[in-house]
């Protein structure tokens, strides 16, 4: 029996194997989001992954507790987005549209006083170099960012983070209203 | 009563507008000006202007502070574009006056004409003001609005998401519901049936000076509908997304915010965090393609490196000495040694190697032997390996001695 699979299918599994987000617009994401029931099943059946199709990208999650890439980029974001914050400038317009450089990640890191603390304890984060790889390495090869000559942009998969810093206050406010009542 | 030339207070307000203004926006901030304010402010200007300001009735006293007073603080706030927000409970009242007022005109419209036109242009003049205090809360919101969004007062994320919540509590959806088009109890709907009501009598009542009435208010009524459906839209268009956003951005800050405060204690006592427990993980380490590149490689390489095959057809060749002494000694005389010799382990292994037959050829220098060496002509030539020897031929006989 021979099995008819979406087109691409080959990069799409791969892509998301490899811990990738496949980003809207793009060919990747059209077949992969158009055949969203047969990934979900697929990825499930095959690997007991959850695939995630968002208007914007698509990724996969597990049940890894000790998955710690994900827990340094958090870190990362939410760092710079409060220095960001700090420094008058709106952060989600920055993080949507602004480019950055290393320079500039450097001294938001190097001027955090609020967070010298994790900074330092986190070697994915705590020196230029460590936040040079983190970026150009494990962020990159993620799609999480796109290198434009010396600048680097964030791609649309970074509000994976901040919808997560909603979730945190939401289920935070879940708890308090449940103890207030 | 003010003694003073109206032109003289105006020459006075624009001469010293700037002090004016500082006092204008101090009561803005706290209600009220406190005599040191009040006093310092005006040795910052060096103008000895207290006696006018009480005298043409700027300011007054109240207890051991000072009020501008309403019609200069109105004035002022004109000029400034400076609005106070109202409560929508002050706004309101203007809607109850509207209302009532209606009321009055519709049940009393064969009485008194006097009275009537009284109520006409009274009802005018409410919408007017309505009107205004409605675009002057809507566009002092939208000010402090896109303030508190652009922090311009550098307030901490949780007091700027408090003030956000509480304008759009207290303030913006309230003002929403009173305008609100699509609701049939808002003030646009009732200006709509007063709207409707004057358009029939501006036509058809029997006075004309009323009728001029009517028609004033009616052309009132289409403007103020129009401006009451601008205002809704930049409530709804601008300043709710505006102050929702507000809300939603520093939501998201508090959150990163928890999540790094509550990163430390993460590595003390592993809570069960749900980006951590159930999100995507890199499924394969990074350099996994390579690894197993690398780990097949090796294996690759073994190939073809050639093992030599173990099974190799002969079994180990041992001279033993002792063996083939005893031979010799056995065969003496031996007329050619070197034929011997070839024959010996020729014997023995037909597949033997040059090397072999030289260990063999090492039994010449047992002592209990003689050699002789006869002919120096004749030769032996044997062939093994691609190798081809020439040797003497050599006698070997027991040595008597």
């Amino acid at each position: 029996m021979k099995i008819e699979y979406p087109k691409y299918h080959y990069d799409i599994v791969k892509s998301l194997l490899d811990g990738k987000f496949i980003l809207f617009p793009g060919k990747l994401y059209k077949s992969a989001s158009e055949d969203k029931e047969f990934y979900t099943d697929f990825f499930k059946e095959s690997f007991d992954y959850e695939l995630i199709v968002e208007t914007e990208y698509v990724y996969l999650i597990s049940d890894n507790t000790d998955e710690k890439t994900s827990r340094d980029i958090m870190t990362f974001i939410s760092i710079l987005s409060y220095e960001i914050d700090k420094e008058g400038k709106n952060f989600i317009d920055e993080l949507n549209s602004s480019f950055f450089n290393l320079e500039r990640i450097n001294q938001y890191f190097e001027n955090s006083h609020s967070w010298h603390e994790i900074i330092k304890e986190n070697k994915q984060i705590n020196s230029p170099e460590s936040r040079k790889s983190l970026i150009y390495n494990t962020m990159l090869k993620r799609n999480l960012i796109e290198k434009i000559g010396e600048n680097f942009q964030f791609t649309k998969a970074h509000k994976i983070f901040l919808n997560f810093a909603l979730e945190l206050i939401k289920k935070d406010n879940e708890v308090e209203s449940t103890y207030t009542q | 009563m003010i003694k003073a030339e109206p032109k003289t207070i105006l020459s006075f307000i624009h001469q010293h507008f700037d002090l004016l203004k500082e006092l204008f926006l101090a009561q803005s901030r706290n209600k009220t000006i406190d005599y040191e304010f009040l006093n310092n402010e005006i040795e910052k200007y060096g103008a000895e202007i207290k006696n006018q300001l009480f005298e043409y009735q700027i300011i007054k006293s109240i207890n051991d502070e000072y009020q501008i007073t309403d019609v200069y603080y109105n004035l002022f706030e004109f000029i400034l574009q400076q609005f106070k927000p109202l409560l929508p409970e002050e706004i309101e009242k203007y809607v109850q006056s509207i209302t009532n007022l209606f009321i009055k005109i519709k049940e009393d419209i064969r009485k008194d004409k006097n009275i009537l036109i009284e109520r006409i242009d009274s009802l005018t003049n409410e919408i007017d003001k309505f009107l205004s205090q409605v675009k002057n809360n809507t566009s002092s919101l939208l000010v402090k609005s896109r303030d508190l969004k652009a922090n311009i007062d550098n307030i901490d994320y949780q007091e700027k998401i408090h003030k956000a919540s509480f304008w759009i509590e207290y303030y913006i959806i309230p003002l929403n519901n009173i305008i609100d088009i699509h609701n049939s109890e808002s003030i646009y709907n009732i200006l709509l049936n007063i709207s409707e009501y004057t358009n029939e009598k501006r036509l058809n009542f029997h006075d004309e000076n009323i009728r001029l009435k009517f028609e004033r208010l009616y052309n009132r009524l289409k403007q103020a509908l129009i401006d009451i459906r601008q205002q809704s839209e930049i409530l709804v268009n601008e300043l709710i997304p505006l102050i929702e956003r507000i809300k939603t951005e520093n939501s998201i800050l508090k959150g990163m915010h928890h999540y790094l405060s509550k990163g430390l204690w993460y590595k003390k006592n592993s809570p069960q965090q749900e980006l951590l427990q159930k999100f995507r993980d890199n499924v394969f380490s990074n350099d996994f393609e390579f690894s197993t590149k690398e780990y097949f490689e090796q294996f690759q390489l073994e190939v073809d490196v050639f093992i030599n095959d173990e099974n190799h057809s002969f079994e180990d060749w041992i001279f033993d000495k002792f063996k083939y002494k005893e031979r010799m000694t056995e065969s003496i005389p031996i007329q050619n040694f070197f034929e011997w010799t070839m024959n010996e382990i020729k014997s023995e292994n037909a597949d033997f190697n040059t090397s072999q037959y030289f260990t063999m050829v090492s039994l010449l220098f047992e002592k209990d032997i003689n050699i002789e060496y006869q002919n120096q002509y004749e030769k032996v030539i044997i062939e093994k390996d691609n190798t081809e020897l020439t040797i003497p031929v050599l006698k070997i006989t027991k040595d008597e001695d």
